[in-house]
Parts: C-alpha cells; sequence; structure tokens
C-alpha cells in the first residue's frame, strides 16, 4: 500500500516536471525574442523547476543530476547576464535622451547594433540546450570542473563565447551611455542638476568599461585551455584554477553594482516624486552612488574567502565589502527621510519601491554578515548565500524594473496600468517572494549546501524546502499578475496625457508616447525639477533650439552643460543588425573551431564595418 | 540599407543654423576604446604575473632574446611618428602628403607582423603555447597585440581609401584622428609587452 502511494507521488511528480521543463523550453526560446516581462516569466519557470526538484528529496525522478545543473546554470547565466543588466540598459536606451533633453542617443547606429548583438548573443547561447550542450557549471563556472576532461560537451564553449559577444555588446552600450550623459545633456543641466537616474547609468557605465575586459580574458583562456590545447588553469602544466576565479570576481563583483545601481536609480527618481518633494540628500546620494561603483573594485575577494590567503588580504576586502554598506546605507536613509518629511502616495509604483527598499535592507544586511571573514567560512556555498543574492536581486533589481514599469509605462504605451491589479501582483509578489526566499536563510544556516539535486529525508529540511517552492509559485503567480495587467492596459487602459504622476524629469514634459524621434526643441533646464519649478522651455525667442532642418541635437559643456554645438545624427539603417549577424556568424563558428568560416565572418564583419562607416549624405527630415 | 520608401528630402550637408557642428565624437568613442582595450592589456599582463607567481621561476632556460622585440619596438615607434606627421599634413590641408603617410604605416605594419613571424618561427624551436602555462600566456599576449595591429592595419585600410580628409560635416568627421589614435595605442601596447615579457626576465633568476 505504501509502496503504491509512493510511485503515485513518483508519477505525479514526472508528469509535473515533464510539463515545467516542456514549458521552460518554450519559455527559453521566448524569452529571447520578446520583452522584458517575459524574461522574467522564464525565471519563475526556472525557479519553479529548481524549486519542485528540492521539495522532493530523494524521490527518484526522471530529472537526472546532470540536467539539474544544467537547469540551475542556465537560470544563474540567463539571469546575471542576459536579464538583469540588459533590462536596465533597456530602460538607460529610452530614458536616458529624455532625461537629459537630447533628440537621441549620441551614437545612434552603435546603439542599434549594441540591441542586436545582445540578442544574436542570447540566441548564441540557447543553441546550446537546444542542441543537448547546455552549460552545467553554474553562473560562474569555476575551473578546473569546466575543463575538457569533465566537460567534454560543447555547452562551456556556448558559455564562453556567448559571454564574449554580449561583452561587446555591453561595452558598446557603457560607451554610448558615458558620451551621451556627459556630452549630450540639455543647456543648463550642469553635473549638479543630473537626474539622479543619471548618476548610476554614468556609474556602471564606467564601471563596464573597467570590468568587462576581465571576463572577456576569462573566457577567452576557457576556450583556448578547452578548445586549443593551451594550459592557464591546470596546475599539472603551471597554471592555476584560481587565475579563472581572479579574473571572474574582478569582472563579478563590479558587475553586482552593474545589476544594482540603475535600479536604486529608479528608485531614487519614483520615491520622491510620490512623495511629492524633492529628494532628501540629493549630493549624498549622488556620491555614494559614485562611491559604490569605484569601491565596488576593491572588493572581489570575498567571493574567495575560503580559497586561502593572507589575513592582511582578506582583511582588506572584507572592510572594503563593509564600506560599500556604508554607501548603500546613506541611499537608504535619504529614501526614508524623503518619505518622512513628504506626504507619500500609495501607487502601485510607489508601492514596489518601498518594497524594493525593504528587501534591499535584508539582503544587505545578510551581505554584511558574510561579508565577516569566519562567519563566510561557515556560510559558504550553502542557501543563505542563494537567500543573499536573490535579495539583493530581486530586492535591488526586480521590484524596482517593476516600480519602473508602473511608473514609466504610460509615458511608453500612453496608457495606465491598472492600480488595483497593480497591487495585488504587489503584495502577492511580495509575499511570495518572502515565503519563498527567507526560509533559505534559516536552511541555509543548517548547512544545507547550495546546487544539490536533492538530500537526505534525515535532515529534516524538507518542510523548509516545500514551503520554499509554494513561495516560488505565489511568487510566479504574481508577476503573471502583472503581465496580465500589462496587456489588459495595452487595450484598455485610461490614456495617460503627458505628465500622470504629476513628475518632476524632463520626460514627461513629452507627450505619451513620444514621438519617434522626439523633441525638435531641445529644452533648456534651470534647475534639478524642471517640471515642477521654472521650466524655461519657451524662453527661446530666437528659436535657437528648433533644430528641424535636419537629424541634429545639441552639444553641451562637461560640467556647466553650456550649450557649444550641433551633432549631427545618423540615418536609419540596418548595417548595424547585418554587422551582428556576421559576428553571430563569427562565434558560432568559433564555437565548433570551422577556421575558414570564423575568417569569411571576419572579412564580412570588416566590409560592413566600412560600409557602415562610409561618409553618406544626412537626410533631413521635414 | 536605410529606408528609401521614406519621402525625405536629400541635403548633401546638414544644417545646423547658428550652431557650429559637432566632431569630436568618434574622439571621445576612440578614447572609451582605448580605455577598455587598455584594461584587457592590463588584465593580461596581471595573469602573466599571476601565473608566475607561485613559482621560482619560469620554465624556460633563458629569457627571451631581445634583438628582434628591439627591432619590432623600432619599427612601431617611428611607424607612429609617421602618422603624427600625417596628422599635421591634414591639419595643413595637404591631403596627398596625408594619404602617403597611412600607405607608409601600413607598411610598417606589415613589415612588424613579418618580423613577429619570424620571431615566432625562431621561439617555437624551444617554445610552444601547448607547452605549459609561459607559453601559453606569453602566445597569447604576443598575439592578443598582433590581433590588434591586424585590425589597426584594417582601420588604416579603410583610411587609405578613404576619399576625403579634409574638414567635412558629414560623418565621420575625424577619422584620420581616430585611426592615429588607435594605432598609437596599439604601439604603446608593445611599448609594454616588451619590457613585461622580453626585458624584465633577463633581470630575474637567469642571469644575464
Amino acid at each position: 500500500m505504501d509502496n503504491f502511494a509512493a510511485q503515485r507521488v513518483r508519477k505525479a511528480v514526472d508528469c509535473v516536471f515533464a510539463r515545467t521543463v516542456s514549458r521552460l523550453k518554450r519559455y527559453r526560446a521566448i524569452c529571447e525574442r520578446r520583452t522584458d516581462l517575459d524574461n522574467r516569466s522564464a525565471v519563475a519557470g526556472q525557479h519553479a523547476a529548481k524549486r519542485c526538484k528540492c521539495a522532493v528529496h530523494e524521490a527518484e525522478i526522471k530529472l537526472a543530476p546532470e540536467m539539474y545543473d544544467r537547469l540551475f546554470s542556465m537560470h544563474g547565466i540567463t539571469m546575471i547576464f542576459w536579464y538583469a543588466s540588459p533590462i536596465l540598459t533597456g530602460f538607460s536606451v529610452y530614458l536616458v535622451p529624455l532625461m537629459a533633453g537630447a533628440r537621441d542617443i549620441a551614437y545612434p547606429r552603435l546603439n542599434s547594433f549594441t540591441y542586436w548583438s545582445y540578442l544574436f548573443s542570447g540566441i548564441l547561447l540557447y543553441v546550446g540546450p537546444l542542441i543537448g550542450q547546455s552549460p552545467h557549471a553554474g553562473w560562474f563556472s569555476y575551473m578546473p570542473y569546466t575543463n575538457i576532461v569533465y566537460s567534454p560537451t560543447h555547452g562551456m564553449d556556448f558559455y564562453a563565447i556567448a559571454l564574449i559577444f554580449l561583452g561587446i555588446s555591453t561595452t558598446g552600450g557603457a560607451i554610448n551611455f558615458i558620451i551621451t550623459i556627459l556630452r549630450f545633456r540639455a543647456p543648463g543641466m550642469a553635473i549638479s542638476k543630473m537626474p539622479l537616474f543619471l548618476y548610476s547609468t554614468l556609474t556602471i557605465s564606467c564601471t563596464i568599461i573597467f570590468a568587462m575586459p576581465a571576463l572577456t580574458l576569462a573566457c577567452i583562456f576557457m576556450e583556448l585551455e578547452r578548445r586549443w590545447g593551451m594550459h592557464f588553469f591546470g596546475v599539472a602544466s603551471g597554471g592555476s584554477p584560481l587565475l579563472w576565479q581572479q579574473l571572474f570576481w574582478f569582472f563579478g563583483h563590479p558587475w553586482v553594482y552593474v545589476i544594482f545601481l540603475p535600479a536604486t536609480g529608479m528608485v531614487s527618481m519614483i520615491i520622491p516624486v510620490f512623495s511629492r518633494r524633492p529628494i532628501v540628500g540629493y549630493t549624498y546620494v549622488a556620491l555614494s552612488t559614485i562611491l559604490t561603483g569605484l569601491v565596488g573594485f576593491s572588493v572581489w575577494l570575498h567571493h574567495m574567502f575560503t580559497v586561502g590567503m593572507s589575513d592582511l588580504t582578506m582583511s582588506f576586502f572584507s572592510a572594503g565589502s563593509m564600506m560599500i554598506s556604508v554607501f548603500t546605507t546613506v541611499t537608504i536613509f535619504a529614501w526614508l527621510a524623503t518619505v518622512w518629511k513628504g506626504r507619500p502616495i500609495a501607487t502601485t509604483s510607489m508601492l514596489y519601491a518601498l518594497g524594493s527598499v525593504a528587501l534591499l535592507v535584508i539582503g544587505g544586511l545578510s551581505g554584511v554578515v558574510t561579508g565577516i571573514i569566519p562567519v563566510d567560512w561557515q556560510l559558504h556555498n550553502t542557501y543563505y548565500v542563494v537567500a543573499h543574492i536573490h535579495y539583493v536581486l530581486i530586492g535591488a533589481n526586480v521590484f524596482p524594473v517593476f516600480a519602473g514599469l508602473y511608473y514609466w509605462l504610460p509615458k511608453m504605451t500612453g496608457r495606465m496600468m491598472n492600480e488595483r491589479l497593480g497591487k495585488w501582483s504587489f503584495w502577492v509578489m511580495f509575499i511570495g517572494f518572502n515565503i519563498g526566499f527567507f526560509p533559505m536563510h534559516i536552511v541555509g544556516l543548517m548547512g544545507m549546501p547550495r546546487r544539490i539535486y536533492t538530500y537526505s529525508s534525515a535532515l529534516g529540511l524538507q518542510p523548509m524546502n516545500e514551503l520554499m517552492t509554494y513561495g516560488a509559485f505565489i511568487l510566479g503567480i504574481g508577476i503573471l499578475l502583472s503581465i496580465i495587467n500589462l496587456f489588459y492596459s495595452l487595450r484598455r487602459g485610461a490614456l495617460a496625457g503627458n505628465n500622470p504622476w504629476n513628475s518632476d524629469g524632463l520626460e514627461w514634459a513629452m507627450s505619451s508616447p513620444p514621438p519617434s524621434y522626439e523633441v525638435v526643441h531641445i529644452p533648456s533646464v534651470s534647475t534639478r525639477h524642471p517640471l515642477w519649478d521654472d521650466f524655461d522651455e519657451a524662453e527661446d525667442s530666437d528659436d535657437e533650439r528648433v533644430l528641424s532642418n535636419a537629424r541634429l541635437t545639441i552639444t553641451s559643456s562637461l560640467l556647466d552643460a553650456e550649450p557649444l554645438a550641433a551633432a549631427s545624427m545618423a540615418n536609419l539603417t540596418l548595417v548595424p543588425m547585418f554587422l551582428a549577424l556576421a559576428l553571430f556568424g563569427l562565434f558560432l563558428a568559433l564555437v565548433f573551431k570551422l577556421l575558414w568560416l570564423c575568417l569569411a565572418a571576419v572579412i564580412v564583419t570588416f566590409l560592413l564595418g566600412c560600409y557602415w562607416l562610409w561618409p553618406r549624405p544626412i537626410k533631413g527630415e521635414l | 540599407m536605410s529606408s528609401i520608401a521614406q519621402p525625405l528630402v536629400t541635403q548633401a550637408e546638414p544644417h545646423t543654423g547658428a550652431w557650429p557642428l559637432e566632431t569630436n565624437r568618434g574622439i571621445y568613442a576612440v578614447y572609451s576604446v582605448i580605455a577598455t582595450e587598455g584594461t584587457l592589456f592590463i588584465c593580461l599582463f596581471a595573469s602573466y604575473y599571476f601565473l608566475g607567481a607561485d613559482k621560482y621561476r619560469w620554465s624556460i632556460d633563458a629569457p627571451p632574446k631581445l634583438m628582434k622585440a628591439f627591432l619590432m619596438l623600432a619599427i612601431l615607434i617611428s611607424s607612429s611618428l609617421v602618422m603624427m606627421w600625417g596628422e599635421r599634413m591634414v591639419k595643413r590641408a595637404e591631403y596627398a602628403h596625408a594619404r602617403a603617410a597611412v600607405l607608409i604605416t601600413i607598411l610598417m605594419g606589415l613589415v612588424f607582423l613579418g618580423v613577429q613571424a619570424s620571431e615566432y618561427k625562431d621561439h617555437w624551436k624551444t617554445l610552444t603555447p601547448f607547452m605549459d602555462s609561459y607559453g601559453s600566456i606569453f602566445y597569447t599576449i604576443t598575439t592578443f597585440h598582433a590581433a590588434h595591429v591586424i585590425m589597426g592595419i584594417l582601420m588604416l585600410g579603410y583610411l587609405a581609401v578613404l576619399p576625403k580628409y579634409g574638414p567635412t560635416k558629414l560623418p565621420p568627421h575625424r577619422p584620420y584622428r581616430v585611426v592615429s589614435l588607435y594605432w598609437h595605442f596599439v604601439d604603446v601596447i608593445w611599448v609594454f609587452v616588451v619590457l613585461l615579457l622580453y626585458i624584465i626576465p633577463h633581470f630575474q633568476v637567469y642571469g644575464f
């Protein structure tokens, strides 16, 4: 009888798994092509699959341990590299020119290229799982486990090469943002009057410039070691597996701030608007944003406290990690003071922003805990760390992104999101997330390691794990409500008008959605809150800033934003897409070492580059 | 490629009204590229030292020979001087001279690659990238640099066929300056490669 019941449970689990996995595959295909909302349903699916797996201890199920490794690896890689930063880049691409009052981003064709190369690199990554050769070593892929001996399929090659490709895209985007923010701000928007979102985007763009090469190099080394017979990581041939860890985390920790700072920038834009007052301590928030990016370069060894190093080194990096929390705390207290001193309104967007603050505090505190060296030795590689990363990334990336979506989608689509459904979505997500992830702290402290596909029933971990699985599903339902809300609002939502939230930023002076080539009249700014204060858009008696005769925008000086010159913008073109496609061919050929194809792709890339850069007449707009 | 269907008024040059034309965007971009690529080389050098840090010395009997590396250094530095001369010619509007400078620089770059090939041939007798970590990192760094030289030569090739160097209102506004900045960067990197990979090992335990 007992046996029979067990068999039925197994069958049921098998069935759920088969369905989840097939759904997951569909999600994977979708999330590369569709918008970011879909991306988050993929994370929910992957979470659900992972959680299902852990809830059933020692079960005989068809999902082999290798499959579990692939699932959590693809989950981590997709979320860290292809979701968390790109979605913020998406916001930045849309909002930076609008907020800066420029007519377009500094290099429009490069912008197009970074989008297409992002898309194609994601497709390249997912070619692997589709042909059954998936990365399987987590998102940080430590050597020597990823060496050819232990990983003979092409899975890790797809990982390494897709990341190199993505690095090109990310670097291009960063260059674009830096130049746009430094030189393309509207006249009068001095560096002391920039919206805080521009500060965070500028900081992370500089971070990317100096952090990305380390990852690119690590991936090149991995590829050379795996497929070209060179030696970097094998101790027997004079290499060191720690080289991978050093390079990866030199990139990896600054990257944490890349996927965190723009989100805090968004919260710094949203909380003041719904508190109906300017942010408290603007200067301190701006400075702590920059300092976080800077000090973020001196904390990477805290990921490696367990590998063995001198006390002095560890102390230095522990102190660096602690220092970051001071900057984050300054920002958090500025937000709290803003709410305290203002007259807060509980819109959905505000709820998400405040929820994000709460979760960020929990994630930040568990980060301080893991920054303490002896505690880290105990907690390393346990579920505690999983709880920490998810509180930071969901608290300080996903929740701000939802806050940003509810806040800026009316600008993008011209229609308001449904507030009632939005608040439901928020509360379901908030409760589901905490049920799903808070117990991870506890099971982590109890000693449950991360990345295990099963565990002994004697450990008493099952009730907690079951609870977490329910939480993950509740979180997924909450996200689903927002997706439904999006499609409902696209059709039925109330018209937004120019400035539905009575906000202060330049982007709200535009019609919703903004015309495709944005402003013809470049605005001029004299305060930090142009729409709340005296907005001298009209004070341009000679129509000097009306640039209607061609695709032009105004460039201004670095600090004071004195208008200097007019910059011409490129024509509409598809060449960047073809260039990204040629690079896709190059990298796909590299995975399989088809050298003649590589050479052909390089030549095509070069010729397309020449065609792209060839001087040709600028077309007038009107 | 561009949207032909739209009824656009074609203008030969953008009419900027009262504003002077912004021409420095390419310069900003190339400086950014240099920053990120420079970091890539710093990471490469850091890897070289990281791999060497846990060893008494590299597993080679003698440090790399200096002659050809110095010859290559001389070629690259003089090619940078040629490019600087070319930039001055552009400023003076002597475009034929400027184009000659580009062609000479391409030639010098090719000679550099030729010398490097013969240097590799010498090296290959005692050291291959497949032997150990030293061979791997040595060949990776030098090949990375060679790849950047090839990239530079391709950019110079584009510059060589570009119809007009003078002040233009059409982007790219200052291609000559952009390409020569990149070329100078590639040359400076070789200075560091020679210093770190060729000269400094001579002062280590191998003895002179």
